[in-house]
């Protein structure tokens, strides 16, 4: 598919290996459409600068319904397990996942993707053919399987900075709705968010507590009108109306763009999807002891050290720990980091 | 004429009976002094006759010639001041020619006559008391230190007119013999209760201290690992005299005795500074002398910051770590030293140290994998327990939380779990839980079925690495013990896991 040694061999920091032929030598796998051809991707069009020639490794995007998905790099546990439970649930409702396969967010929400066997596309700002960071390798390699890579930018070209925010144009462009899941206050995804609205797609942010600083640009948005992203159902349903909107101005052949440099205000609907519940109630599971029900009650989503745990149980360290075993063994907790425990 | 008078070197930690042999004879006056000799001892010749002069007893220009036996012994220090001079004095007829015998003598000297105090005077006096040395003459201020061995003649002397009186006259200085404080043994001004909260690190030392378990704290700058290191030689088991003196012994030839508490009363805790160098760490010099490993022997080595530390440091930790000492050749011969210590690490989880709170770390991915990098996996593989070590919360500042045990009732759990260990390991080479080879696990960590079943569930679903499993098992035992159970059972066995070593993939970045 790509040749040997163009990802895995890459020991320094641009990841890669620049191609002998500065007009474009082209890699196993890779594949290349021009503007204005029937492969090229129709969605693109509506960028003003769109890329001539793109070339892509795995398939191109269909035009079906598609998400974007984009975040900090430096996420949080909270970011990862939302980037990927998005990810996931919409990938299962048949829905492409697009992102740029950087580290943190974009990629959580690809494994997602890949983890429910959906369909899911990189843009990359390197070459398509070299996988920048190269620690995203295996990611990489699924991507390719089960959906593609694609770029603007020459075969082998190194993951050079200037090349990322141009980008991020053509994920939003590619997305009907664009996610953002973890932002700080100044993050690259708001470049992403910016250029989705000048093209006129819907941006949601999956909100996070105030005063945390990976969510600032997330809460940030929301309080400019973004979509809560309060559960994949959310999207799902905003994603249902967009249908519903194209096909009535395709009936009544008003093909206007909506306005969305001002984003309507929200009134109190009741049609929106409930807020999704966990499932899972360790209360009630019989099989678990009652140490672990105990401890339990005092997991959240934010980390909890052990010793935190033992002084709000009174437990001894002895019964603490075979709770917390039982706990992540059922599958209700979760160890992100040397005894800090997180809810599943 | 020739005397001779006997004196000790020191090799390592080691002491070497030396004769000092003096000669005085008629002839062109000449002072030369062979035997193996470094130039500190060579110095001995201008010190004995400058203060001969100065005490009033200058002699008349004569031919000496000092050689010291054995000849090939490297020999070093001030410690032979004493000897070359009462030699001198005894072949020059200023003093009686028997008065030297079954005389061991070590100090150094001043120029008005005065005498010094000089380093490894503890284990100088062992070898006394074995060779069965009639008297053991030091300086005053070594005198403690020598009688510190009991059933020997030690008499402190504080300058050489004193000395020449005791042997012409038998008379013993006053101020020797005073009433020796009889050693404080483990009397810890700390105490394990002092730590507020903080449980699971307490229990980890506890079970690390009981096993003989190497233990990593990872936790954020301020969250007291230093403090619960400090306390970790309380709960160690009581010292007996006889480890008292051992380490008295090292750290008598280290020079870190003080004259008024000659024997160490507390297991020895050394927190090494992160710009330690190998040499430091593991004992080096010419003639080496002993490093932080030794100095640790019986007590507690304590590495915070570890990445910090030069990895060719840490790496020197590695064999003494499997063969509790430490053998350093050098050209002058190679040194044995003991390094039987338990050692406490600590470090951050990041550079920064707020991983894994998102919010307050900003430590790429890159920068937290290349600061573990710093510590090799094989040093990994010999540190059976890692904790997080939590910043503590102000309840737990203000005295609110749990106080926990106190190190007297974690110390005397520790001790039966060490009597059970020895009734385990007799006949063998082994001595704590750590050190189970893997060819006996089956026969040392009997598990009952439960718990068997519990291990392997758990390795698959924490994918955890073959090489954690016999740790996980041993750190087992040891809970059992702990727990006084002959079997390992599920809960001992879901504790070890808890507290398992950390991989470096475990960093799930």
């Amino acid at each position: 598919m790509i040749k040997n040694g163009d990802t895995e061999g890459g020991a320094d920091n641009t990841g890669g290996r620049m191609t002998n032929d500065s007009a474009g030598g082209m890699t196993d796998g890779m594949k290349m459409v021009c503007c204005g051809t029937a492969a090229y991707p129709g969605r693109l069009n509506i960028i003003p600068d769109k890329p001539e020639t793109l070339y892509y490794i795995g398939a191109l995007p269909e035009d079906i319904p598609t998400v974007g998905i984009v975040g900090a790099r430096l996420c949080s546990h909270y970011g990862r397990t939302q980037a990927f439970e998005f990810g996931r649930a919409l990938a299962s409702r048949g829905i492409q996942v697009v992102s740029g396969m950087a580290i943190g967010i974009d990629c959580y929400a690809q494994e997602g993707a890949l983890s429910a066997g959906g369909r899911t596309f990189s843009v990359l700002g390197s070459g398509a053919d070299v996988c920048y960071p190269k620690s995203n390798y295996t990611a990489y390699r699924e991507i390719i399987r089960h959906g593609g890579v694609m770029s603007e930018e020459k075969p082998g070209t190194p993951p050079l900075a200037r090349n990322f925010p141009k980008r991020n144009r053509m994920i939003s462009a590619l997305s009907d709705i664009l996610i953002v899941v973890e932002a700080r206050e100044k993050s690259g995804s708001l470049i992403t968010v910016d250029f989705a609205l000048e093209q006129g797609k819907t941006v949601f942010a999956v909100p996070g507590r105030v005063g945390d600083s990976l969510s600032d640009g997330c809460n940030y948005l929301i309080a400019q009108g973004a979509g809560i992203a309060y559960s994949p159902e959310a999207v799902l349903f905003e994603l249902e109306s967009l249908k519903r909107t194209k096909n009535s101005e395709k009936s009544t052949g008003n093909s206007e763009p909506c306005e969305n440099e001002d984003l309507p205000v929200k009134k109190r609907r009741t049609d929106l999807p409930p807020v999704r519940k966990s499932v899972r109630n360790p209360e009630a599971d019989p099989g678990l002891s009652k140490e672990a029900r105990c401890l339990y009650k005092f997991i959240s989503r934010d980390p909890m050290t052990l010793d935190g745990l033992l002084a709000a149980s009174g437990l001894e360290p002895s019964e603490a720990a075979p709770a917390l075993l039982e706990l992540m063994m059922s599958d209700y907790i979760e160890e992100i980091a040397r005894h800090s425990y997180v809810k599943k | 004429m020739f005397k001779t008078i006997l004196s000790a070197a020191i090799a390592g930690i080691e002491v070497i009976p030396v004769h000092v042999e003096a000669d005085v004879s008629d002839g062109l006056p000449q002072f030369s002094m062979v035997g193996c000799l470094t130039h500190e001892v060579k110095e001995a010749q201008d010190r004995v006759l400058t203060s001969l002069r100065n005490i009033g007893l200058a002699m008349m220009p004569k031919h000496i010639t000092i050689n010291m036996s054995p000849a090939d012994v490297p020999k070093s220090g001030s410690r032979f001041d004493l000897p070359i001079i009462l030699g001198i004095l005894a072949a020059d007829g200023a003093i009686p020619a028997d008065s030297l015998e079954g005389v061991m003598a070590v100090g150094e000297l001043s120029l008005n006559g005065d005498l010094n105090p000089v380093t490894g005077i503890l284990p100088v006096a062992i070898k006394a008391k074995e060779m069965k040395i009639r008297c053991l003459l030091v300086p005053r201020l070594n005198e403690w230190e020598g009688r510190a061995v009991g059933d020997l003649k030690v008499i402190g002397f504080s300058n050489i007119p004193e000395v020449l009186d005791f042997l012409r006259r038998g008379t013993i200085p006053l101020h020797s013999g005073r009433e020796m404080p009889s050693p404080l043994l483990n009397r810890y001004e700390e105490d394990m209760s002092d730590i507020h909260g903080q449980e699971s690190v307490k229990r980890a030392a506890e079970v690390a201290v009981a096993g003989f378990h190497n233990l990593l704290m990872v936790g954020p700058p301020g969250s007291g690992k230093t403090m619960l290191a400090r306390r970790v030689p309380t709960i160690l088991p009581p010292l007996t005299l006889e480890e008292s003196l051992e380490i008295s012994q090292i750290y008598s030839i280290a020079g870190l005795l003080s004259p008024e508490h000659p024997v160490m009363g507390t297991r020895p805790f050394r927190s090494p500074h992160h710009t330690l160098t190998p040499q430091a760490l593991s004992g080096g010099g010419r003639i080496p002398s002993p490093g932080e490993i030794t100095l640790s022997h019986r007590g507690i080595l304590f590495l915070d910051e570890m990445p910090e530390f030069a990895r060719r440091s840490l790496e020197i930790l590695r064999q003494p770590l499997e063969d509790r000492e430490i053998v350093i050749a050098r050209a002058s011969g190679s040194f044995r030293f003991p390094a039987n210590f338990l050692l406490l690490a600590a470090m951050n989880p990041c550079p920064c140290g707020y991983y894994p709170d998102a919010n307050q770390c900003h430590c790429t991915p890159r920068e937290i994998s290349n600061y573990m990098n710093r510590i090799s996996q094989p040093l990994l593989d010999r540190i059976d327990l890692c904790v997080e070590c939590p910043p503590v919360p102000y309840d737990d500042l203000t005295g609110n939380a749990r106080k926990g045990s106190t190190s007297q009732e974690i110390r005397s759990r520790v001790a039966a779990v060490h009597e059970i260990q020895r009734k385990r390991f007799a006949g063998t080479k082994i001595h704590f839980n750590s050190e189970i080879p893997a060819g006996r696990m089956e026969e040392f960590c009997v598990m009952d079925p439960g718990a068997g079943k519990l291990l392997k569930n758990a390795f698959s679903k924490m994918r955890l690495s073959a090489r954690a499993y016999h740790r996980v098992v041993k750190v087992a035992r040891t809970i059992a013990d702990l727990d006084g159970s002959p079997d390992i059972r599920g809960k001992h066995i879901s504790e070890a896991i808890c507290y398992r070593s950390i991989d470096k993939k475990y960093w799930r970045i």
